[in-house]
Parts: C-alpha cells; sequence; structure tokens
C-alpha cells in the first residue's frame, strides 16, 4: 500500500502547478546565483600575483586585530552592527557607553583615541575610495595590532564587556570571534588551496559545496508551498472524511505524502545540481585532475535533503495540526533567523538550518569542520523523522476526534 | 461473522452540548434508514459508527468489533459522507482507484474492480471525467462507488440525495437498494421520501434521542385512523395550521385541500384517509414536541 501511495502522490505533484513554480523559482535562484563562470577561480597561483584572495584565520593574534579594527570603525561610526534574534539591528551608544568601549579600545590597544583616529585615517588616506575595489581593499586591509602584553584570554574578557554594552547579536560575541577572521592568503597558503581543491575536493567537490551553499538559502523556505498545498489538498477539496474512513494506517498516508514530497522536491535540485556541475567536470580533465562525478549526489543528500525534509516535516506539521497556511510564515521567520543570524558565510555550522560556504575552495577549512557539518545535518534529519512521526500522531488524533487545534482554538473564541 | 451493528447506550458529548443520548440500535443485513430533522444528531451518529468521532460512553460494535479497534473496523465499513468529493484534478477512474489503494486493495483487485464499480455506479463511460468537472448527481455515484469497492459488510451513507434532482435520486435510491443485498447500508437521511422507497427498517432521531425504531409499517400503524383530508378556504389556513397538524397544502383558487392529523376528526366534513411515512414522521415529531407544520 505503502509503495502505490507513493507513487499516486508522486505522479498527484507532477499534476500541480506549485510544483512547476518551485522548480522554476529554485532554477532561477540558482541561475542568478552561479550564472558566472567559476574556472578562473581555479588556476594555480603563481609567486608573483598581486593578490591570492582572503582565507580565514585563527590564529589569536590575527584574530585581534581584525576584531579590533572593526571595533574602531564601528566606534567611530558610533554604529554598532548587531543580529538579535537573527535580524539586523543598527545599536548607537550614549556618551557614557561610548566613553567605556573607548577605554576597552585603548585598553587592548595600547593607544589613545587620538592615535588610533589618526591611524585609521592615514590607512584609509591610502586608498582611492571612490571605487569599489579600493573601498574593499581599505576595508580588508584594515588591523588594529593588539598590545603585546594583551592575552588572548583578555581580550575575549574585553569582548564580552563591550557585548554587555553593544548589545546581543554583535561581532564581538564569542561565537563570532572563535569563527575566526579573514585574512589575505599567502602564496603558499593558495598553492595549498589549490592542492586540496584538486586533490580532495577534485574540483567537482568545491563546485557543489558552492551550489548547496546558494541552494540551501532558497530550500530553508520553498519546499514549504509543497507541504502546506498536499496537506490542505484533502480539505479543499473536501475530500478529507472519505479519506478519514478508509483504512490505510495515518502513518502510511502521512508517510507516503511526505516521501514524494521530499523526493519530488529534491528532483530539480539534483538535475539542477548536475548540470551546473558538469561544464566543471569537464574543466577537472583539462586541469588534469580526475573529477568526482558524484560529488553533486553526495553533496545533495548529506546537505540539502536534510534541510528539504525539515522544512516539509515543519510544514506538514503544523499545516496538519491547524489546517491554515501559518507554517508559511513560521518557516519564513525561522529561514530568516538563521540567515541572517550567521556571523561569517563559510562554516560556523553549529545547529543551524541554513549552513553557509560561500567559498569555492576552502577545501582544507571545509574538512575541518565536516564533522561539525555531518551532526548538524544528522540533526536535521532526526529531526524530520520526529516531526513527522508526530504528524502522523496527531492526523490519527484529528481523524478520530474530527477536530484541529486549530477548530478548538476558534471555538473556545466564540 | 455475522452482519450486525449493534449500539447499546450510546452517548456524545461535545463540551455541554449533548449531540447523542444513550441510544440504542440493533442493525441487520439490508436497507435500515435513519430519519431526523437537521441537527437530530444523525451525522454524529455515523461518524462515530464509522470511526471519525469518538463516543463518549456506550458501546458500538460492527460485526462484532468495538468501534474501538478502528483499523479493523474501517476494513469492513464504507462511508461516502454528506459532502463528498475527490480531488478535483482527478479523473474518476484515478480518484477510484487512490480510495481503492486507501482501502489496502491489491493492484490486480483494483484493475479489475474499478471499472467494475465504475459500471455498477454507471460512470462507466465517464472514467476519464475530472472530478471537478462533475455534477453532484456523479460526485455522489462515484462516492457510493467507492464505498462499495472494498466490498464491505457495513456501509454508511449519510443524507446522499440532498441536492440530486428526482431523475438522479430515483437512481441512487435504487442503486442503494441493489448494494444492500448482501450486507448493512445504513441511510441517514432528513428527506422521508428517501426512506419511504428505500427502508422496511428505520430509526428516527430526534434532539440525539431515537425516537422510534422499528419496521416503517409499525411507524405507520401508530397514525392510522388520525389521517385527515378536508376542503376549506385559504383564508382559513392561517387558523387551521395553528389549530392542527397540518401535513399537506394544495391550493386551488379561494379553497384548499388540505391534510391534517388530529386524534378525532378536525371538522364534521372530514374524511379519513391513508397515512404516509411522512404522515407518521411529522406525527411522531409533533408527539416529540415539534413544531405543527
Amino acid at each position: 500500500m505503502f509503495g502505490t501511495l507513493f507513487i499516486k502522490e508522486c505522479k498527484q505533484i507532477l499534476k500541480s502547478m506549485v510544483y512547476y513554480i518551485y522548480a522554476a523559482v529554485f532554477v532561477i535562484f540558482l541561475s542568478s546565483q552561479l550564472s558566472g563562470d567559476l574556472t578562473d577561480r581555479m588556476e594555480r597561483p603563481l609567486p608573483d600575483q598581486e593578490n591570492y584572495g582572503q582565507t580565514s584565520s585563527h590564529e589569536p593574534s590575527a584574530v585581534m586585530e581584525k576584531i579590533l579594527a572593526n571595533l574602531m570603525l564601528e566606534t567611530n561610526r558610533n554604529s554598532y552592527a548587531t543580529y538579535p534574534m537573527g535580524f539586523y539591528k543598527e545599536v548607537t551608544l550614549n556618551q557614557r557607553e561610548l566613553d567605556e568601549v573607548i577605554q576597552i579600545l585603548e585598553d587592548c590597544s595600547g593607544k589613545s583615541w587620538e592615535e588610533l583616529t589618526e591611524d585609521m585615517e592615514a590607512h584609509f588616506h591610502k586608498y582611492d575610495q571612490s571605487s569599489m575595489e579600493g573601498a574593499m581593499a581599505a576595508q580588508t586591509g584594515y588591523s588594529v595590532p593588539a598590545r603585546e602584553s594583551l592575552s588572548y584570554e583578555e581580550f575575549n574578557r574585553n569582548m564580552e564587556k563591550i557585548c554587555g554594552i553593544v548589545g546581543a547579536g554583535s561581532s564581538y560575541r564569542k561565537e563570532a570571534i572563535q569563527s575566526g577572521v579573514s585574512v589575505p592568503m599567502t602564496y603558499e597558503q593558495a598553492v595549498e588551496e589549490y592542492e586540496a581543491l584538486c586533490e580532495k575536493d577534485r574540483v567537482t567537490g568545491a563546485v557543489s559545496r558552492l551550489f548547496c551553499d546558494y541552494a540551501g538559502i532558497i530550500l530553508s523556505v520553498l519546499p514549504i508551498f509543497l507541504g502546506v498545498t498536499r496537506c490542505l489538498r484533502d480539505k479543499r477539496a473536501q475530500a478529507s472524511q472519505v479519506v478519514y474512513a478508509h483504512e490505510a494506517s495515518a502513518f502510511c498516508i502521512i508517510a507516503s505524502r511526505y516521501l514524494a514530497n521530499v523526493c519530488m522536491a529534491a528532483l530539480p535540485v539534483l538535475v539542477t545540481s548536475f548540470v551546473m556541475q558538469t561544464p566543471y567536470q569537464y574543466h577537472a580533465n583539462t586541469m588534469e585532475v580526475s573529477p568526482d562525478p558524484l560529488a553533486f549526489l553526495k553533496y545533495n543528500l548529506v546537505w540539502l535533503l536534510p534541510e528539504i525534509m525539515i522544512v516539509l516535516a515543519v510544514s506538514f506539521f503544523f499545516t496538519e495540526l491547524t489546517e491554515s497556511v501559518i507554517s508559511i510564515f513560521i518557516q519564513v521567520f525561522w529561514a530568516m533567523a538563521s540567515l541572517m543570524g550567521a556571523g561569517t558565510l563559510a562554516g560556523d555550522f553549529a545547529f543551524k538550518l541554513v549552513v553557509r560556504w560561500n567559498a569555492l575552495g576552502g577545501t582544507n577549512e571545509f574538512l575541518a569542520q565536516r564533522q561539525q557539518l555531518f551532526i548538524n545535518r544528522g540533526f536535521y534529519f532526526l529531526l524530520s523523522l520526529a516531526v513527522l512521526a508526530l504528524t502522523a500522531v496527531f492526523y490519527e488524533k484529528k481523524r478520530r476526534e474530527g477536530e484541529t487545534l486549530y477548530g478548538k482554538i476558534f471555538k473556545r473564541r466564540k | 461473522m455475522e452482519t450486525r451493528l449493534e449500539i447499546r447506550d450510546l452517548s456524545k458529548n461535545f463540551g455541554k452540548k449533548q449531540a447523542l443520548n444513550r441510544v440504542s440500535l440493533q442493525i441487520e443485513q439490508g436497507m435500515f434508514g435513519l430519519l431526523g430533522p437537521n441537527g437530530a444528531g444523525k451525522t454524529t451518529l455515523m461518524k462515530v459508527i464509522t470511526t471519525l468521532t469518538k463516543k463518549s460512553s456506550g458501546e458500538v460494535t460492527l460485526c462484532g468489533i468495538p468501534v474501538e479497534q478502528c483499523a479493523k473496523v474501517r476494513k469492513i465499513i464504507g462511508y461516502l459522507p454528506q459532502e463528498f468529493s475527490m480531488y478535483g484534478n482527478m479523473k474518476a477512474y484515478e480518484a477510484l482507484d487512490y480510495l481503492a489503494v486507501l482501502s489496502g486493495m491489491s493492484k490486480k483487485e483494483r484493475a479489475l474492480k474499478v471499472p467494475e464499480m465504475l459500471e455498477k455506479v454507471n460512470l462507466g463511460d465517464q472514467h476519464k471525467t475530472k472530478v471537478k468537472a462533475m455534477s453532484g448527481g456523479m460526485k455522489r455515484r462515484l462516492g457510493i462507488a467507492q464505498a462499495i469497492i472494498h466490498d464491505p459488510k457495513v456501509i454508511v451513507v449519510d443524507e446522499p440525495t440532498a441536492g440530486l434532482d428526482p431523475e438522479e435520486r430515483v437512481r441512487f435510491r435504487n442503486l442503494l437498494c441493489e448494494i444492500a443485498k448482501d450486507r448493512i447500508v445504513i441511510l441517514s437521511t432528513h428527506i422521508v421520501g428517501d426512506i419511504e422507497a428505500t427502508c422496511e427498517n428505520i430509526a428516527v432521531l430526534n434532539q440525539g434521542e431515537i425516537l422510534f425504531r422499528g419496521k416503517v409499517s409499525q411507524l405507520l400503524e401508530a397514525v392510522k385512523g388520525k389521517v385527515y383530508m378536508t376542503q376549506v378556504s385559504a383564508m382559513e389556513l392561517p387558523v387551521i395550521q395553528e389549530k392542527f397538524l397540518v401535513t399537506g397544502i394544495l391550493t386551488s383558487g379561494s379553497s384548499a385541500s388540505i391534510k391534517i392529523i388530529s386524534e378525532e376528526p378536525p371538522m364534521k366534513d372530514a374524511k379519513p384517509t391513508g397515512p404516509d411515512v411522512e404522515d407518521a414522521y411529522m406525527y411522531l415529531m409533533h408527539q416529540a414536541g415539534g413544531p405543527r407544520a
């Protein structure tokens, strides 16, 4: 029964306009983000290059000077970017608070506020800030070295104080500092990165990772529409009662619908991923690298499938619970909070719904954090199964008692 | 397994409202009519029987299986709800096939039974018609096909003829009688004509309580000798309706031929006439405190 229902559900999805809109939006979004040629970022670095790009560093002195530079810039503007609850909020301090921050800055750098300001102006003066490149170079090149006697522990304590003044979700919170800072890459580092790209990622791995980064953003919301459409279909068609009265178990009905939606939601993702990977597979051959033709499949299964699963599970659960579109709002809020709350665009996976690796490469660093990604995705995989089971339990309850949670609340209000 | 539905002291409360109050019924094979006004508790009773609503107290067993054993009960029941429909974009064949899968039928069984059932409900030529393009009558026929496709012991049809044109209604009644040959078919309705045309055994439900259970002939017996026909002036009608239980009015110009139910002859020129089920039902409801007309 389960297999037949699954196939019938898949066929029904294929007849649904919402599904084609889903697929179209996904493809358009991915094309808009990944339309450029990435091959120029796969060239072997040469010793005399002006710039080798950026890399992430966790080295205490690098972390301290970059974090202090950011603190200096924000204090100079008296405008601090924070993300409490994942949403952007600009914080402006009063004079007393500002003086406290300046005091900490002076203590950490060993320089007076006037000296710090002069150094900053002198640095930015060297760049042509009318151009984007100039402004970017000025920003990335700016640093405020910590005083020599400042230990990393003391620095962290000072940053905790800054968090207390500026508020939650600032760039000075422990997690943001732990995720490292972006620093210019050396030639040796660039060569190492290139070799990791060729040997460990086999080119297609890096491309698939970048694909998953962008796909993960849109997939944190998009599948919800498939789930809501399916769960409301019985109600809209006035078919609930007749379906309830049949022999099939609640788990069989819900799980077959869920699995069909997961598979059909993953289908355009897999196809798009494969299509986008193919040119780089050929490019890898020109680089004399043996590409991994299944990289797209591995990354999609590990990275994106659990995300599709949890988004659909949430949509099934809340839609069956309330027989309304409320899950769309819940999911959009969750996805936004996850995206806005990201301290970095590459790594720091923790238990975020949307995991980011917005870089082509960074192979060694990614591999170092891969375990964290597995834990994150494993967690969502198991969570989605738990939510699905809960949905089936609730569906059976609704089937027996003929009432939704929304119905009960609505009745009481009346 | 004996084909029998037993309901003992069944009660169902929705908060403070009592939808069913100590209802007891024994239903044997064949057509069984459940009659009652809107809001009498018929749909609640149907839903308890079909496992779609939990009872508050009492016992319900279908062919020896307590209704609490939902999975087993669902295997032996077919249900046509009051508002039957299916996914609009499905064709008749697909919809029936889908519901047959939900009934646990194998591919082989479905390949055999789906066309057979569509033929039986006269939808054989319409198997490619989408549900959204079907008329009310066609949907009900599809509904009855899905209710019987898995050969259930008990079929529950809730207000199946409401909204159907006379021709469709007659066709539907005949279909119900045909399928009731070797199983229980419970027809719940507020349309007396449906019961009169199809059922020998009936129960009348009002405000959650059974007012009558027995054969149609017994119901008619209760009103025998109490139905009168007479001619009155149209002007007198409001006064007569106030005073007597009037079950039929046929106006012709300034006079009207009326049917009255009364313990004694209501007027000198009133002539006794044979009762029909509607008269008997109206008399019963009137006795229970219902409106005069």
